[in-house]
């Protein structure tokens, strides 16, 4: 099924200040694959997370998403298949309420407002927020807001669903609910992250960046064995791999 | 609390009141602004010295906070706090305009004096309404309304944003001050620490339009938000509008308080 | 400073208002017609900065009192002046519905003073010239003072105008402006130096931000004009419509009138609307002596400021029945409310 397949080629990028975040970013991510992308603050992640939906286009390189290469004219179609949670669900939620925020992708694709309304009940039944349909976003807890974020994405149905940082900022319950609530979703995840306990939890692959390329890719439980690795990575070991038997 | 605080929570409990269920916040949008509207109008269209004519118009701002359940003295404590500005320019009418035009048992009262009067009462009046407007629509509904009556679509989507946008915006503010603050001993800001602040403040402000616009985007946004939610201007709303308006019109006819003052008056000698 | 409902007359309102109506219609056309969808959440969220940061206060030395960000200019620098419009537009709308900052009423005027002379005077005019074409410290300062101050001088004359035409008031012309524009003066100076102290960080910060402002097309000077004078006719024609059916002349637009058209034009049908507001009130009254004063009528059109009856009997009976009336209203409301708290704990 092509249409899920994630391949970057020797992918390279330099903001305008001549920071070079990426320089040459490869990898291929099949259907339904479940991939955590973890590295240090400035390692490239969110940069890379940025040309996945089209937001930044590669200076030099190929990314594939289904079938179609990223370039300018493609970016509306990529943005069909690939869903963005942003880090900050305050930029992501920006009507009046959350009803018609999780509306507002459905309305735009085209879809007529009674379906537009159905996905909406569907999408925040998946993220269990349906009593927030009417509630003002600024009235929202850190969890609600973040639930309420992953909806208006789903509403639009991708194939990927690229999520940055979902677990920072939430409380330990609302934490695991949100672990729980992705172990459900069947779309291909690619989910950056300095919670490596929830990589643990949620993604058998892990891809390790590193001053822009690709310093590891494999099973998540030998690169969290590494120490090597990721002490160089600026990265530790996930807490719950850390406990050191009293002698 | 500091000012930024206080005003913080002020907008929080305004909408807080608004999201309300009462008849009357069932009501639609444009029934309670059009109501408003033909009261501020009658209210403003008074003589400079007419005064008892105005106070039996308390009754519009009296029953929208009964009708929607909104507390006097949270709205009393808002006038209060915006009467200022009308003070301060009506303050010069007793001073000015020294003619007596009236006699209470022998004490002369200028025209200055009843006008500063007829101020205060117009002030009172008129934010009560808009004030009380707020709390039984809420601001997204009287946006909606707004548009229904034919503002242009840009200029409401713009309300809509900076209401969305006001209460993240502010928090930041807030603790942008208070992290200067603890750090400044009692010194107050000088101008070069103001640019800094609210230079941050300004960039920070143009990452997150630009992470907006990115979320707006990858959701397919070309331009043109979406249609607001359709709504219905039916028998109630027509009898709302047409009743207040009626009053106001007999009441900006007819002195009743005069007419009430005199009775009384008549029976009492 | 905003204009206030209290000290507003229905045909100042309602022309200001038309004003202000068609300037946003204008700019929302305009800014459709750019198309650039960046635009819209920048305006909502700088917008939204402006609101903010007019919490931020700065101490003014020597004087020991504070002073904040007005955000017209800055608005202007940032987005143009159709999207800085409709931006003000819009913090100004957000502070009348929640804080009561100027009247709903009074809005139509306060947009106007403080949107239309800093977003379309001040800023294309003085300030771009000045400052954007090739910023330096100096130039930036400078421009934006002289454009602060020019803004605000313009806004603060349009109060005293508004408020003297609407009558409410007492303070006669030379007084209110010598109140209003040295205030306004210092006003302007510090708006104009926050501008700057903002602007100057961000340029040094990121210059491309305000390279980029700087490179906005210019505002048409023809399309401009000939809305201004559409806008012009269209106030005035409100304003003239709004005075014949309001019935209290607003003694300050019968002056303007007067000096410019001659009393005769407004005579008639004031008092005609006069004469039938007496005849409302004789037959409704109670009191048989109250009666309107027959010899006022040609008077009414000169001592417009007079009130019509005079007699103290019913002055006194209009001072009792105000205080019997809100007296009634309060005492109702408060039974009301009591009333209904006992049903909601009668019903848990």
């Amino acid at each position: 099924m092509s249409h899920h397949l994630v391949e970057a080629r020797e992918l390279h990028f330099t903001y305008p200040d001549g920071t070079p975040a990426l320089r040459g970013v490869s990898f291929r991510i099949t259907h339904g694959e479940a991939v955590a992308l973890v590295g240090a603050n400035g390692a490239g992640k969110s940069t890379l997370l940025q040309h996945l939906t089209g937001c930044l286009l590669p200076a030099a390189g190929s990314l594939l998403i289904g079938d179609v290469y990223l370039d300018k004219k493609t970016r509306p179609v990529i943005r069909r298949t690939v869903g963005m949670v942003f880090q900050d669900p305050d930029d992501q939620l920006f009507m009046p309420t959350v009803g018609e925020d999780v509306a507002f992708g459905p309305l735009n694709l085209g879809l007529p407002p009674a379906e537009a309304q159905r996905r909406v009940r569907e999408a925040l039944a998946a993220v269990g927020a349906e009593h927030l349909i009417d509630r003002p976003s600024y009235k929202l807890s850190g969890g609600e807001k973040r639930a309420a974020s992953i909806a208006t994405v789903l509403a639009m149905s991708p194939n990927i669903l690229v999520l940055d940082e979902p677990s920072s900022n939430l409380d330990p319950r609302g934490r695991r609910l949100l672990i729980e609530m992705l172990q459900t979703f069947t779309h291909t995840k690619i989910i950056a992250t300095h919670d490596l306990d929830l990589v643990l939890d949620l993604c058998p692959r892990t891809i390790v960046l590193h001053r822009g390329i690709v310093a590891a890719d494999g099973p998540t439980e030998a690169i969290m064995n590494d120490e090597a690795l990721l002490r160089e990575c600026r990265l530790e070991k996930p807490l719950r791999l850390q406990f050191r038997p009293a002698t | 609390m500091s000012a930024i605080e206080s005003q913080f929570f002020a907008l929080g409990e305004t909408d807080r009141l608004a999201r309300q269920d009462t008849p009357l916040h069932r009501l639609d949008g444009r029934a309670k602004l059009l109501a408003t509207l033909a009261f501020l109008v009658t209210v403003v269209s008074f003589d400079r010295y007419e005064l008892s004519a105005l106070t039996p118009f308390v009754v519009f701002p009296v029953a929208l906070c009964l009708g929607g359940n909104v507390p006097g003295r949270w709205l009393w404590r808002k006038i209060l706090f915006a009467a200022p500005f009308a003070v301060l320019i009506g303050i010069f009418n007793p001073l000015l305009d020294r003619q007596p035009l009236l006699m209470i048992g022998g004490l002369p009262i200028s025209g200055g004096w009843i006008s500063f009067a007829s101020i205060l009462l117009r002030f009172t009046l008129t934010v009560a309404a808009a004030l009380a407007l707020t709390a039984v629509t809420g601001f997204n509904n009287v946006c909606l309304a707004l548009r229904r009556l034919g503002v242009p679509r840009a200029f409401v989507v713009q309300l809509l944003l900076l209401h969305r946008y006001l209460f993240v915006l502010v928090e930041e503010t807030m603790s942008l001050v208070r992290a200067r603050a603890l750090r400044s001993c009692g010194r107050g800001t000088s101008l070069r620490e103001f640019g800094s602040l609210t230079g941050h403040l300004l960039l920070r402000t143009l990452d997150r339009a630009q992470r907006v616009h990115q979320a707006m985007s990858c959701r397919g946004f070309a331009g043109a938000m979406p249609a607001l939610r359709p709504a219905r201007f039916g028998g109630r709303e027509i009898v709302f509008v047409l009743g207040w308006t009626s009053l106001f019109v007999a009441l900006r006819w007819v002195n009743v308080s005069r007419w009430l003052g005199a009775t009384v008056l008549g029976w009492w000698s | 400073m905003h204009m206030a409902d209290a000290l507003l007359s229905p045909a100042v309102g309602g022309a200001m208002w038309a004003a202000t109506a068609g300037l946003i219609v204008y700019s929302s056309r305009k800014l459709t017609l750019e198309a650039d969808d960046k635009k819209i959440p920048l305006m909502g969220v700088t917008a939204a900065f402006v609101f903010a940061a007019q919490m931020i206060n700065f101490t003014i030395p020597a004087t020991g009192s504070s002073g904040h960000l007005g955000g017209g200019l800055i608005l202007a620098v940032l987005l143009g002046p159709h999207a800085a419009f409709l931006a003000m537009a819009s913090v100004l709308t957000v502070q009348a519905l929640f804080f009561a900052d100027g009247g709903l009423l009074a809005l139509g005027c306060n947009i106007f003073n403080l949107g239309f002379f800093s977003c379309f005077v001040a800023y294309p005019l003085i300030f771009k010239p000045l400052a954007a074409a090739n910023p330096t410290q100096g130039r930036i300062v400078g421009g934006s003072l002289l454009a602060a101050v020019v803004g605000l001088q313009l806004g603060a004359f349009g109060v005293v105008l508004e408020t003297l035409l609407s009558g409410i008031t007492a303070l006669p012309f030379s007084s209110f402006v010598l109140l209003m524009q040295p205030i306004h003066l210092a006003i302007g100076i510090v708006e104009g130096l926050t501008t700057a102290a903002v602007v100057l960080f961000v340029w040094q910060a990121r210059p491309e931000i305000v390279a980029a402002a700087a490179q906005a097309k210019p505002v048409g000077p023809l399309s401009l004009r000939k809305v201004l004078v559409g806008l012009a006719a269209a106030t005035v024609l409100t304003g003239v419509v709004f005075s014949w059916f309001a019935s209290g002349q607003p003694d300050g637009l019968e002056w303007s009138m007067f000096k410019t058209s001659g009393r005769e034009e407004l005579a008639a049908p004031a008092a005609g609307v006069h004469e039938s507001l007496a005849g409302v009130q004789e037959k409704t009254a109670l009191l048989p002596d109250y009666g309107f004063p027959a010899g006022e009528e040609e008077g009414a059109a000169e001592e417009a400021e007079a009130w019509p009856a005079v007699s103290a009997g019913t002055s006194v009976a209009g001072l009792v029945g105000s205080l019997l009336t809100l007296t009634l209203a309060v005492l109702a409301a408060l039974a009301l409310r009591r009333r209904r708290a006992a049903v909601v704990a009668g019903t848990r």
